[in-house]
């Protein structure tokens, strides 16, 4: 292991740069710098000795020093489409500037669009309309125009990610799995679940950032095996421990999450201009408080009509050009990740009988 | 409305401007016009005193509090928790009454040595452990005080909230000011309280964390006294419903932490009711408008402080032993082949 490498994580309070930044401590093998945002996200990483520095992707002053020093940097910022474009360029300009000497891009398999069957790294990126997926797509033009520049840039396109302190795919679903109100979605969720446990992930992106044969190149990471929707449903719900799913006829998902859009949005604006007055009448009376919870409750147990189509999705990202450029050999299949997945929620009380979240 | 002095208001400093002064301390004090006209803001950033100045009216800003010593009859120490015993100290050997925010001190020695350095200067030392004014509390307290339930068996108390405070200075994770992290911070009201309802430090039995060098986010302690066992998880990493029950010999309590005007009783015949607690507090504000006033009348001689600092010596001292005896909780995710080969 090289003794001279100092990584710099941006979005190092997210799930998967927190991920690296502990894995890379952990290991001692490479100096790490955690680039965070706000000191309120550090909670997570202050646990362990490492260097947290302010590193907001939307401020190059703060990006050159957080570079200061480095040799690598596993660029992970996600948040708003804002973000993650201006973000990517201002980080890409700061590394080229400093003569990084390696630039690792966290993308997503998001960037193919609405694809079906096999895809790998050569499949045109395309647009459907998701914020998220056409951000990165965007974000991975920069880099390939500061590759052409001499910036030597990998792009990592994860799948489905899960495993602890994931939000989407472990902590919200396991809320939704708990609420009793989840289901089996019939005709609609036999669709491929590409998941990914986050170690698997982890090691997979240090080895693209340790190959001399990545800089250029873009890569697939997903697990070593996949399943449909459904089946993911039904082995995360077994692992909790939780009765049996039921099964919910497709018309009626269909119907439920466009009944919910309008809900939805009005929830998003509330939320978004009223919070603080809400909290209080919250705070203030009983009853509101358990109308906001209820409804709070219907929201998160209702899938979007996009997680609708996520789920019906008959593509599989395959990851052959990982395994033979990088050595690439994910590790955990769906029931050891979800064991340890399981054993974290417990960890930090979210799979415990007591503190199940209010119905 | 804001509650009525009957002397002559003290000169106050507020020492530090961060977030709690900004959320608590600062509102609170604007309800006392009186007080307010005379506060002085003390903080080394000179754009964030300004800052706060602007926003509650405060008149007078200064970069030191050594600057307007000449001036204070007391002062609130909001600043880093490594900062709360030098300052303090300093502020109480000169016969100036401090508030001082929670924890006390970093040790139950420091804190100790706070208590005596007030007493022989005879000045007040309060400490803001804002808790012990919940109704839902004291309410425990004088249950198992009076015996109505019996002698406690078993306290479970469990906080979990996504840490979000919007800490300025970050001192909650810089490991030069600070290694500790949840059981300090949040725990020094669930331990404060716990003593408090016990009467009296308990036993530690086991102390767990997931510090590796740095703040813990999550803590859990159980301990034993007179019989009565108890466990404590807090959380920094999840959100689940902050909840208490104290179960006794003729019933129990339970409730939401901060659903602090009504508590969940069941007494002898298995029966649970909710009891709603009057409560002149119906914010967080509310309840620091009253320690501030509490405060400003035990500086004028009218009244004891709600919670001076030798009532929280218990709580700091067994804090200490749960930090002392604290091994790291068994956290196999992290036992993955990267690690094991860097090993």
């Amino acid at each position: 292991m090289a003794a001279n490498e100092t990584f710099l994580i941006t979005g190092a309070s997210g799930f998967i740069g927190g991920w690296l930044v502990e894995t890379l401590r952990l290991s001692g093998a490479a100096d790490v710098r955690a680039g965070i945002r706000r000191w309120s996200s550090a909670v997570r990483l202050a646990r362990f000795p490492v260097d947290i520095v302010a590193c907001d992707v939307l401020d190059p002053e703060q990006i050159a020093q957080a570079m200061d020093g480095v040799t690598h940097v596993i660029h992970c910022v996600s948040g708003s489409p804002e973000a993650i474009v201006q973000g990517t360029a201002n980080a890409l300009e700061v590394a080229h500037k400093l003569g990084i000497r390696r630039f690792i891009h966290l993308s997503t398999t998001e960037v193919y669009g609405e694809p079906s069957g096999e895809v790998d790294e050569t499949y045109t990126l395309q647009s459907f309309g998701n914020p998220y997926g056409d951000a990165k797509i965007e974000a991975e033009k920069l880099c390939w125009q500061y590759h052409d520049k001499g910036l030597p840039v990998t792009v990592i396109r994860p799948t489905i990610v899960y495993g602890p302190f994931s939000g989407t795919w472990t902590v919200y679903l396991a809320r939704r799995l708990q609420s009793g109100q989840w289901s089996i979605f019939e005709g609609r969720g036999e669709g491929v679940c590409n998941l990914v446990y986050v170690a698997d992930l982890v090691t997979g992106i240090l080895l693209a950032a340790r190959s001399d044969q990545a800089v250029g190149e873009a890569f697939n990471l997903s697990g070593p095996e996949t399943l449909s929707w459904n089946d993911y449903f039904r082995r995360f719900n077994a692992a909790l421990g939780l009765p049996e799913l039921a099964t919910k006829p497709p018309s009626r998902a269909r119907l439920r999450s466009t009944v919910m859009v309008p809900v939805r949005m009005t929830a998003r604006v509330v939320r978004d201009n009223f919070e603080a007055p809400v909290k209080r009448v919250a705070q203030r009376f009983r009853p509101a408080k358990k109308l906001m919870q209820v409804l709070e409750q219907f929201i998160v147990t209702t899938p979007r009509l996009s997680e609708l189509s996520l789920y019906n999705r008959q593509a599989t990202y395959v990851t052959h050009k990982a395994q033979d450029v990088l050595g690439y050999r994910p590790r955990y299949d769906v029931d050891a990740g979800l064991d340890l997945t399981v054993q974290w929620l417990r960890h930090v009380g979210l799979a415990d009988e007591h503190n199940q979240p209010e119905q | 409305m804001p509650e009525h002095l009957s002397t002559k208001p003290p000169t106050i400093a507020c020492i530090g401007c961060g977030a709690i002064a900004e959320r608590y301390y600062l509102p609170a004090l604007a309800r006392h016009p009186s007080v307010l006209e005379k506060l002085i803001l003390v903080d080394r950033d000179d754009a964030r005193a300004r800052a706060m100045a602007d926003q509650f009216n405060v008149k007078r800003w200064v970069p030191d509090y050594h600057a307007a010593l000449d001036e204070i009859d007391a002062a609130i120490v909001a600043l880093p928790t490594n900062l709360h015993h030098p300052v303090s100290m300093d502020l109480l050997t000169r016969g100036v009454h401090v508030l001082c925010e929670k924890p006390l001190a970093e040790s139950a020695d420091k804190a100790r040595e706070m208590v005596e350095a007030a007493g022989k200067a005879g000045v007040v030392l309060a400490a803001n452990y804002q808790q012990r004014l919940f109704a839902s509390f004291i309410k425990v307290k004088q249950l198992l005080d009076d015996g109505t339930l019996g002698k406690p068996r078993a306290i479970t108390y469990r906080v979990g909230e996504v840490f979000a405070w919007p800490t300025v200075s970050g001192f909650y994770f810089n490991a030069q000011t600070s290694a500790r992290g949840i059981l300090r911070d949040r725990g020094a009201h669930v331990l404060d309280i716990i003593c408090w309802w016990l009467g009296g430090k308990p036993t530690l039995i086991v102390s767990q964390n997931d510090s590796f060098g740095g703040s813990e986010a999550v803590a859990c302690v159980q301990f034993e006294h007179d019989g009565c066992t108890g466990e404590v998880k807090l959380s920094w990493l999840s959100k689940f419903p902050c909840w208490y029950e104290v179960a006794c010999e003729r019933g129990a309590v339970e409730g939401d932490v901060y659903d602090y005007r009504s508590i969940l009783l069941q007494t002898g015949s298995g029966r649970q009711r909710r009891l709603a607690l009057p409560t002149r507090e119906k914010l967080y504000t509310d309840i620091a408008y009253r320690i501030v006033g509490n405060f400003v009348r035990a500086v004028a001689g009218q009244e004891a402080p709600i919670v001076p600092g030798a009532d929280v010596l218990n709580s700091i001292e067994f804090t200490d032993e749960c930090y002392a005896a604290a091994t790291r909780f068994d956290l196999p995710w992290y036992d993955i082949p990267e690690v094991q080969h860097g090993r």
